[in-house]
């Protein structure tokens, strides 16, 4: 196995976690839409009947 | 402590909260932005050592609530107890505003004014007597301008500083049955000659209400049904001109080229660097991350072009005359007026469009306000109508602009088809809305919603899309024994084995590939992955690069690679744009419904919808450009007629049901009239 392959693997498992890790965080918090910008109020909306 | 900030819809309170609180809280300038309620600790320039919770409530005119969000603002002030009210007044329509003011003030909260937007009413010439209006109010009154941070701090320190005192009321409303539908008509207006008597006293106009002005003459042509709506069409087409067509107007493909081009070179790079290893790590890194997130983030100039002139649009006041031109139509099909403002609001993105419903008095209005909404494209869905575009149509503008106005047409046709299964009939509803006075637009608000939405689609394409075309991609390569596919073997893959079943019910539809049906499927994760699943399955990135993959002539690299025709990328295109939504979208569906068979109801109409769609335009383009019917003619047909014989049943299951109640209702009356 040359570097180049190592290095591959060793970034796509880098870029993966911290995809999968940076969508558990915003679940855990409530934010169903990944990314949107007022998705930190969503969970309160929520409270108030709705929800995203 | 706790601080509320009440008051009319479009008065600023959002911007105020923003302002004071550091958040970045969607605002607009329309009224029935905010549909819930938000808090967020006040910022330590204002609270100093103090901890002040803010809490940002919808917009109300009155404490008897009117619509569900006013209900949660009337609710909040009279049960949560918070320690003091900021009340926002627009100061360019005080009369109006007060109304709410007076009622606030009955509550034995203690009440700060903020007499907001007098930089409007100092261009205007109108003058309010604030010390005269807060002797009038028994309460203290700022000036304030919530977009310059103007009066805020003073106006916080006194809300602290009133905390635990009691409110005297100027006004009280006598002591009358709340049922009694005169009596509270009576005690309104007594209430309305109070607050006119207080503005007669405190506020001095240069321009009177009942004058016509120039902005008056322009809103008669605006608003006018028939030119307003031929206005809003001609809007549309040049913005979606400039963001997403070919040309010298399309400032969106412009950056587009650069982007992709450093996208593609990247690309390149990689797949150089990756040349001696294994055939598989070069696939995931070079063509499922690299090139299917780079395919998606290469729209993102398209995408930000066109958030920064909707951004103008909704700023300078030009959306909320849309809604008040379009409102005799949607009222026609059996949709409320506010059902517009979803629809513009979904251009932007599907979730807070649907929430947006929540405005919606009426069920029934609401609930198929929410189940059509996502017809009108959202931002994820503009990349999808950017490639086919690109890649099928030389880039034309009309691609997008009829995309738009049949997600418009399908709403109206939607809503007249539940009109019909609810067996609803006409009734006059009212869509009350206030105009917000026309202002040049703000290029700061304008370039910071760019900005947020460009972040929104970076992060989404470097989580959820990114994973999903590594999967997309590791599923293309290994078969069910995690063998990697050989060459001319990919139809065992487990990508195609899980797609084909769907492939095949796509045929009569013109795209029964498998690819096209995994890209499909992807979809409903986030639209966005329709384009990277395509790059992906198909190994291209280049889709957008019309120089070498514009179909011309029917022999272009995409064409010939994906398969597709003209006639069958205009039907794959309206398939993923009317069938559902993503499955965030489909969960803020079911929160606002509340209903099981209301939801089932709408994804079974979106599925049906976007299928027909497709089927029509499939086999009559077919029909017209090669003068037959397409494959699967028969088959579609009889998919469609049973979809149509579906709706037939739901209908008069309904009308059965209504009609069940009608008589047991009619029953009891008698039965009453008997006894």
């Amino acid at each position: 196995m040359n570097f180049a392959t190592v290095a591959a693997i060793i970034i796509i498992a880098a870029i993966l976690f911290f995809a999968v890790r940076y969508i558990y965080k915003e679940k855990k918090k409530g934010n169903a839409c990944i990314g949107c910008p007022y998705a930190d109020s969503c969970p309160k909306h929520r409270q108030n009947g709705g929800g995203c | 402590m706790r601080i509320a900030f009440a008051g009319n819809p479009n008065s600023g309170k959002t911007t105020m909260y923003n302002a004071l609180t550091g958040r970045n809280e969607k605002i607009g300038n329309w009224g029935g932005v905010t549909v819930g309620s938000k808090e967020f600790q006040l910022k330590k320039e204002f609270a100093g050592d103090k901890e002040v919770i803010a809490v940002d409530l919808p917009g109300a005119y009155s404490m008897s609530p009117f619509t569900p969000e006013e209900g949660i603002t009337s609710e909040y002030v009279r049960t949560a107890n918070p320690d003091a009210i900021v009340n926002i007044v627009d100061a360019t329509n005080l009369s109006r505003s007060l109304f709410f003011t007076t009622q606030l003030l009955e509550l034995g909260i203690p009440v700060v004014v903020a007499l907001n937007k007098t930089d409007i009413n100092e261009k205007e010439g109108t003058k309010i007597d604030a010390a005269k209006l807060s002797a009038k109010l028994n309460c203290p009154v700022f000036e304030t301008v919530s977009t310059e941070n103007k009066g805020l701090a003073e106006m916080i320190a006194k809300a602290i500083s009133l905390a635990g005192t009691i409110q005297k009321a100027p006004y009280l409303q006598a002591d009358i049955d709340l049922h009694d539908k005169n009596a509270v008509d009576a005690e309104d207006r007594k209430r309305y000659s109070f607050v006119n008597g207080i503005v007669a006293d405190v506020e001095t106009r240069k321009t009177l209400s009942a004058e016509t002005n120039k902005t008056d003459k322009l809103d008669s042509v605006l608003l006018n049904p028939i030119a307003g709506i031929i206005i809003f069409a001609a809007v549309m087409f040049a913005v979606f001109q400039i963001s997403q067509a070919e040309g010298p107007l399309g400032i969106g493909k412009i950056f587009e080229g650069l982007f992709t081009g450093w996208i593609e070179t990247f690309q390149g790079w990689v797949a150089a660097q990756l040349e001696n290893s294994p055939a598989i790590v070069s696939a995931i890194l070079a063509d499922g991350i690299v090139g299917g997130v780079g395919a998606v983030v290469g729209f993102l100039p398209l995408v930000m072009v066109m958030y920064f002139l909707i951004a103008l649009l909704e700023d300078c006041g030009y959306m909320a005359r849309v809604s008040a031109v379009m409102d005799p139509i949607f009222k026609r099909v059996g949709l409320s007026g506010k059902a517009v403002i979803p629809v513009i609001i979904g251009t932007g993105c599907g979730i807070p469009a649907i929430m947006a419903c929540r405005t919606i008095r009426d069920e029934r209005e609401r609930r198929t306000s929410t189940m059509l909404t996502t017809f009108i494209p959202c931002g994820a869905k503009i990349p999808v109508i950017a490639l086919f575009a690109g890649a099928f149509f030389n880039g034309a503008g009309w691609v997008s602009t009829l995309s738009y106005f049949l997600g418009i047409v399908l709403i109206f046709l939607g809503a007249l088809l539940i009109k019909s299964i609810t067996g609803y009939k006409y009734r006059k509803s009212f869509f009350i809305m206030e105009l917000p006075k026309w202002k040049v637009p703000s290029l700061k608000y304008a370039v910071r919603s760019m900005l947020e939405r460009a972040k929104a689609y970076i992060i989404k394409a470097a989580t959820i899309i990114l994973i999903c075309n590594t999967l997309v991609q590791v599923m293309q390569t290994f078969n069910w024994h995690f063998q990697v596919v050989e060459e001319g073997a990919e139809n065992t893959s487990i990508l195609a084995t899980i797609a084909s079943p769907f492939a095949f019910l796509l045929i009569p539809l013109g795209f029964g590939v498998w690819q096209l049906a995994a890209a499909a499927i992807t979809g409903f994760i986030a639209k966005e992955n329709v384009v990277g699943t395509l790059a992906t399955v198909f190994a291209l990135t280049s889709f957008i690069d019309t120089e070498e993959l514009a179909m011309t002539g029917g022999a272009s690299t995409v064409a010939t690679t994906m398969g597709l025709t003209t006639v069958t990328a205009l039907a794959y295109l309206f398939f993923n744009l009317y069938t559902p939504p993503c499955f965030a979208a489909i969960g803020a569906m079911n929160s606002e419904m509340k209903s099981r068979g209301w939801l089932w109801g709408a994804i079974g109409l979106q599925l049906g919808t976007g299928y027909t769609i497709a089927f029509l335009v499939y086999q009559f383009g077919t029909l017209f450009t090669e003068g037959h019917f397409g494959t699967g003619f028969i088959p579609g047909l009889i998919a469609v007629l049973c979809m149509v014989a579906a709706l037939i049943l739901i209908g008069r299951k309904v009308r059965a049901h209504f009609d069940e109640q009608y008589q047991l209702h009619k029953a009891a009356k008698a039965a009453k009239a008997t006894a």
